[in-house]
């Protein structure tokens, strides 16, 4: 009983990961088909002498989704710049340890930088503060849920979400990486990435 | 020194360095006794990429996405076709048009080295030279617009975009000039094979073939010029001419590849761009600890000018060069000695944002340790120790370039406004 | 007992704020025989001022010169600073921004920012640089102009019909904009006059900033070390104003030796463009009222 528990969570943190892998997956599309336009739009319409004001905070702030969102995706795809000069030169079974000590350090991150997204969100505040932003303020001197962007003036928060986001979907996928180093799971092949020729580079 | 230990000994295991510098980014401020840090530490990865100038990179990395795939494409076209008849001189002008925009020298000359090295050998060349030139043909790639590594540094720096691409291109230029003279110097000696002979109008047709990807570079840089767009903007009419050219005029591009294309963009921009908010987390602990501050003492009290300040930041991004790719490298380094050169030397942040990058992508390919060779070695199992020695003249005039450039910051500044 | 203190501001070494802020610590340093130092953190090297703002809010940086703008983004009544047209030139700045009323404008910012003022710096009068002949007001319809994109400058320019866009600065330079607005000793430090036909002196809006301490730290600071610090703030800004505007007849000097033309908007009809404005900001910030009455005794 406790063996087909212990499997049936492994396989949920994997499925869970595939199933975040494919939202990014549309996510990153959309962000990159949203930021070539908002830019192109920007050219035409400043020439027509009309700039409209809010596409360069916008755009901005596209690139930084598509920063976390994209390095979440990255991170399953295992593609990142990494030294790699010592580990090659290891035994096989040297190299193992080295890539689930690696791996491990991604679920060590994620898991971190959700413990700092919750001091500086503070959402247990908010919530004994009524949900009221002002009120939290007042407590806590954390303004965070007062302030709103320049140009848009979209409430802050709303953008910062990008980063509780990818903290979690980060864990997740360290953790799916995680189980196929440890061959507790068979890999899973990502689905809708033809990756081209830079694979294995690095 | 807890932060530095720490970084070294988690990059060496192997893990990915944007994830490195983050954690070395922690255990910094859990060691300074100053944990209220933590709370700003999300919001300084935020900002690390909320800037306006990184918007290039993904617009950039798209239009060269777009032109891998089109060197993919032309198997035995195109590419190929320009390794045919001048292979030498094509290899690194190839190299210099169809570079790799990643930011990275080492993905770069594994894409460049898998194409033009085969084709190089079938026509006579010895395996070492061909892979040894095609790892310094991919130097070229970062100097010459669209680059994404002047792009970061232009946002680590706080200078304009424009200016850092347009300060690229004489000493790009020069190096290029450089690098043909000593092949043909090199192939007067050991008598390499000779191109086939080419009647005129053959001439004429292989640069009009080659040209439609010699037009991005022009379209970019003529767009800047002209005030039609600034540098962000440039690229995304690049990307744009870029996919008309592929559609109409060289026909392998077809809308339909463009999601895919959209999606590897994206998840390439990721790479760099998350390293540039990694490195902003980074070089804040590293500012709050006051690591630059104690740095710049050291340096000034070795320096007495801004020529030998100059001298010495060479030296030092060599070494850090040979092992670290050109993103990773301006990351670590930028942030400590940028303030110096500009506060104590009082040298042109732009100018000395040039030596940089030449710096940390010669580092790769500086004997007897550069990364570079590695890489093409494995690709096309040449020996690396033998292209040590085969390429130490282009080794030896790119550092008489950083010495030129040490004494003489007006070749890339000549061309700013 | 001994502490040491971080200051963080976004401009550039070698900037008045940056001397002021150097100046700071050292008087502080002297006073106190080096009991209290300070670091100061030059051209953002702590983050931008969003970033800063979090970190005086959390406690990990204590001291800032933020600008009004971004106080002013958080706060309507602070934006009131900002407005057009409460005095109409840089000598007037340097007596209003040491005016109580201006003073007093900081007593709403523990409250709604965590931080505590202790006064202000200047830059002086914003002036436009532009790329096409200006000679008035009217003339500025129609221009594409690169402005600080704070929400009071965003509706005085458009009130003037201009189309503002936030750009960066090389915007001009590179020709995607017809002109930018800046204070006059940033245009001379960036000679924006090397890419304008001509300089129109706005004498409208200028672009104070705040000395702020974060609250949390001045809890834990002893009243001696307080009245202290609050005022050494207050002689080193002083002595930062005044130098910035006397330095002004010079720099215009700088300017008029250029071979383009420097030029007054001419006294005329503001009426129509306060009363557009004002109609927009008064609700937002009342006391923008009595911020008028005092600069029109200056
Ligand atoms: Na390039
Ligand atoms: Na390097």
């Amino acid at each position: 009983m406790p063996a087909t528990r212990a499997l049936s969570v492994r396989h949920m943190v994997v499925r869970a990961s595939s199933a975040l892998l494919a939202v990014e997956r549309v996510a990153l599309m959309g962000l990159m088909y949203l930021l070539t336009g908002l830019i192109l739009v920007n050219v035409v319409t400043r020439y027509a002498r009309f700039p409209i004001y809010w596409i360069d905070e916008s755009a901005v702030y596209c690139v930084v989704w598509l920063t976390f969102v994209g390095a979440s995706a990255m991170t399953r795809l295992r593609l990142d710049f990494a030294v790699t000069m010592l580990t090659e030169r290891l035994s096989p079974r040297h190299q193992k340890i080295a890539k689930v000590i690696s791996t491990g350090m991604v679920v060590v991150f994620g898991i971190a930088l959700i413990v700092t997204c919750m001091l500086w969100m503070d959402p247990i505040g908010l919530a004994r503060a009524g949900f009221d932003g002002r009120k939290l303020a007042a407590e806590t001197f954390n303004f965070l849920y007062t302030e709103h962007t320049q140009t848009l003036n979209w409430p802050t928060w709303v953008l910062y979400l990008t980063l509780p986001i990818f903290a979690v979907s980060m864990t997740i996928h360290g953790l799916a990486n995680l189980l196929e180093d440890l061959e507790l799971v068979p890999r899973t092949p990502p689905k809708g990435f033809a990756l081209s020729e830079l694979d294995g580079v690095n | 020194m807890i932060t530095s230990a720490a970084f070294v000994a988690i990059m060496l295991v192997g893990v990915p360095i944007g994830l490195c510098l983050c954690l070395a980014g922690l255990v910094y401020i859990a060691a300074s006794g100053n944990p209220v840090l933590f709370q700003s530490y999300p919001l300084q990865l935020f900002g690390g990429v909320d800037s306006y100038g990184l918007i290039a990179i993904p617009l950039f990395i798209l239009i060269g996405e777009r032109r891998h795939h089109a060197a993919h494409r032309r198997h035995g076209d195109g590419v190929r076709r320009l390794a045919q008849g001048r292979a030498r001189l094509r290899n690194i002008l190839a190299n210099m048009f169809i570079s790799s925009i990643l930011g990275s020298a080492t993905a770069q000359v594994a894409i460049m080295a898998q194409i033009m090295v085969p084709e190089m050998e079938k026509k006579g060349y010895d395996k070492t030279f061909a892979a040894g030139l095609t790892a310094y043909g991919g130097m070229l790639g970062p100097i010459i617009p669209p680059s994404v590594m002047f792009v970061v540094y232009s946002v680590l720096a706080q200078v304009s975009v424009s200016d850092m691409l347009i300060a690229g291109i004489v000493p790009g230029v020069i190096l290029t000039v450089m690098f043909c003279l000593v092949i043909a110097l090199m192939g007067y000696v050991y008598n390499y094979p000779r191109a086939d002979y080419q009647t005129p109008r053959q001439r004429v047709m292989t640069i009009l073939r080659t040209s439609p990807t010699l037009l991005i570079p022009i379209v970019i840089v003529g767009t800047i010029l002209s005030g039609l767009a600034n540098a962000t903007e440039s690229a995304a009419v690049g990307a744009v001419a870029a996919a008309l050219v592929g559609k109409y005029w060289t026909k392998e591009f077809e809308f339909s590849q463009l999601p895919q294309m959209m999606l590897r963009s994206a998840i390439y921009s990721a790479i760099v761009l998350f390293l540039v908010a990694a490195a902003a987390v980074f070089s804040w602990v590293l500012i709050f600890g006051k690591v630059p501050q104690e740095t710049a003492g050291w340096i000034q009290s070795a320096a007495k000018d801004p020529v030998s300040f100059m001298l010495i930041c060479n030296v030092i991004l060599l070494i850090i060069g040979t092992v670290i790719d050109g993103i990773p490298g301006l990351i670590m380094t930028v942030p400590i000695l940028l303030p110096v050169a500009t506060d104590v030397y009082h040298i042109d942040p732009r100018h000395f944002g040039v030596v940089v990058v030449i710096n940390l992508v010669l580092g790769l390919l500086s004997p007897p340790v550069g990364l570079c060779f590695f890489v093409a070695a494995a690709v096309t199992g040449a020996k690396p120790g033998k292209m040590f020695m085969v390429t130490l003249p282009f080794f030896v005039i790119s550092c008489v370039l950083l010495v030129l450039l040490s004494l003489y910051p007006s070749l890339s500044l000549i061309l700013i406004k | 007992q001994a502490k040491e203190f971080r200051l963080g501001l976004i401009t550039p070494n070698g900037h008045s704020w940056n001397k002021a802020a150097l100046k700071f610590g050292d008087d502080l340093k002297a006073a106190t025989n080096g009991r209290l130092t300070l670091t100061v953190f030059h051209s953002g090297q702590l983050g931008n001022e969003p970033a800063m703002m979090q970190q005086l809010q959390s406690g990990a940086l204590d001291m800032g010169f933020i600008q009004a703008a971004e106080l002013g983004s958080r706060v309507p009544h602070i934006a009131a600073i900002n407005a057009p047209y409460i005095v109409r030139s840089t000598p007037a700045v340097a007596k209003f921004v040491r005016h109580p009323a201006a003073v007093k404008l900081f007593e709403v910012l523990p409250q709604e920012t965590g931080t505590i003022g202790l006064g202000w710096g200047i830059t002086g009068m914003r002036a436009v640089f532009s790329s096409k002949d200006l000679n008035s007001l009217a003339d500025i319809k129609g221009m594409k102009l690169r402005i600080n994109p704070t929400p009071v400058y965003r509706d005085f320019y458009s009130s003037l019909g201009a189309a503002p866009t936030p750009q960066v600065f090389d915007a001009m330079a590179n020709g995607q904009v017809d002109g930018l607005e800046a204070d006059l000793e940033f245009s001379w430090n960036q000679r924006f006059d090397k890419v304008s036909k001509v300089i129109l002196q706005m004498n409208a809006v200028f672009m104070p900033m705040a000395a702020v301490v974060s609250g949390r730290v001045w809890q834990t600071l002893p009243a001696a070390d307080r009245e202290l610090i609050a005022k050494t703030v207050k002689s080193t800004l002083d002595a930062q104003i005044d130098e910035l505007a006397g330095n002004e007849p010079a720099l215009i000097e700088n300017f008029k030796n250029a071979p383009i033309p420097i030029r007054q908007v001419p006294p005329g009809d503001t009426e129509a463009v306060i009363a557009e404005f004002d109609k927009i900001w008064l609700p937002k910030a009342p006391v923008l009222a009595d911020l008028r009455k005092v600069g029109a005794t200056l």
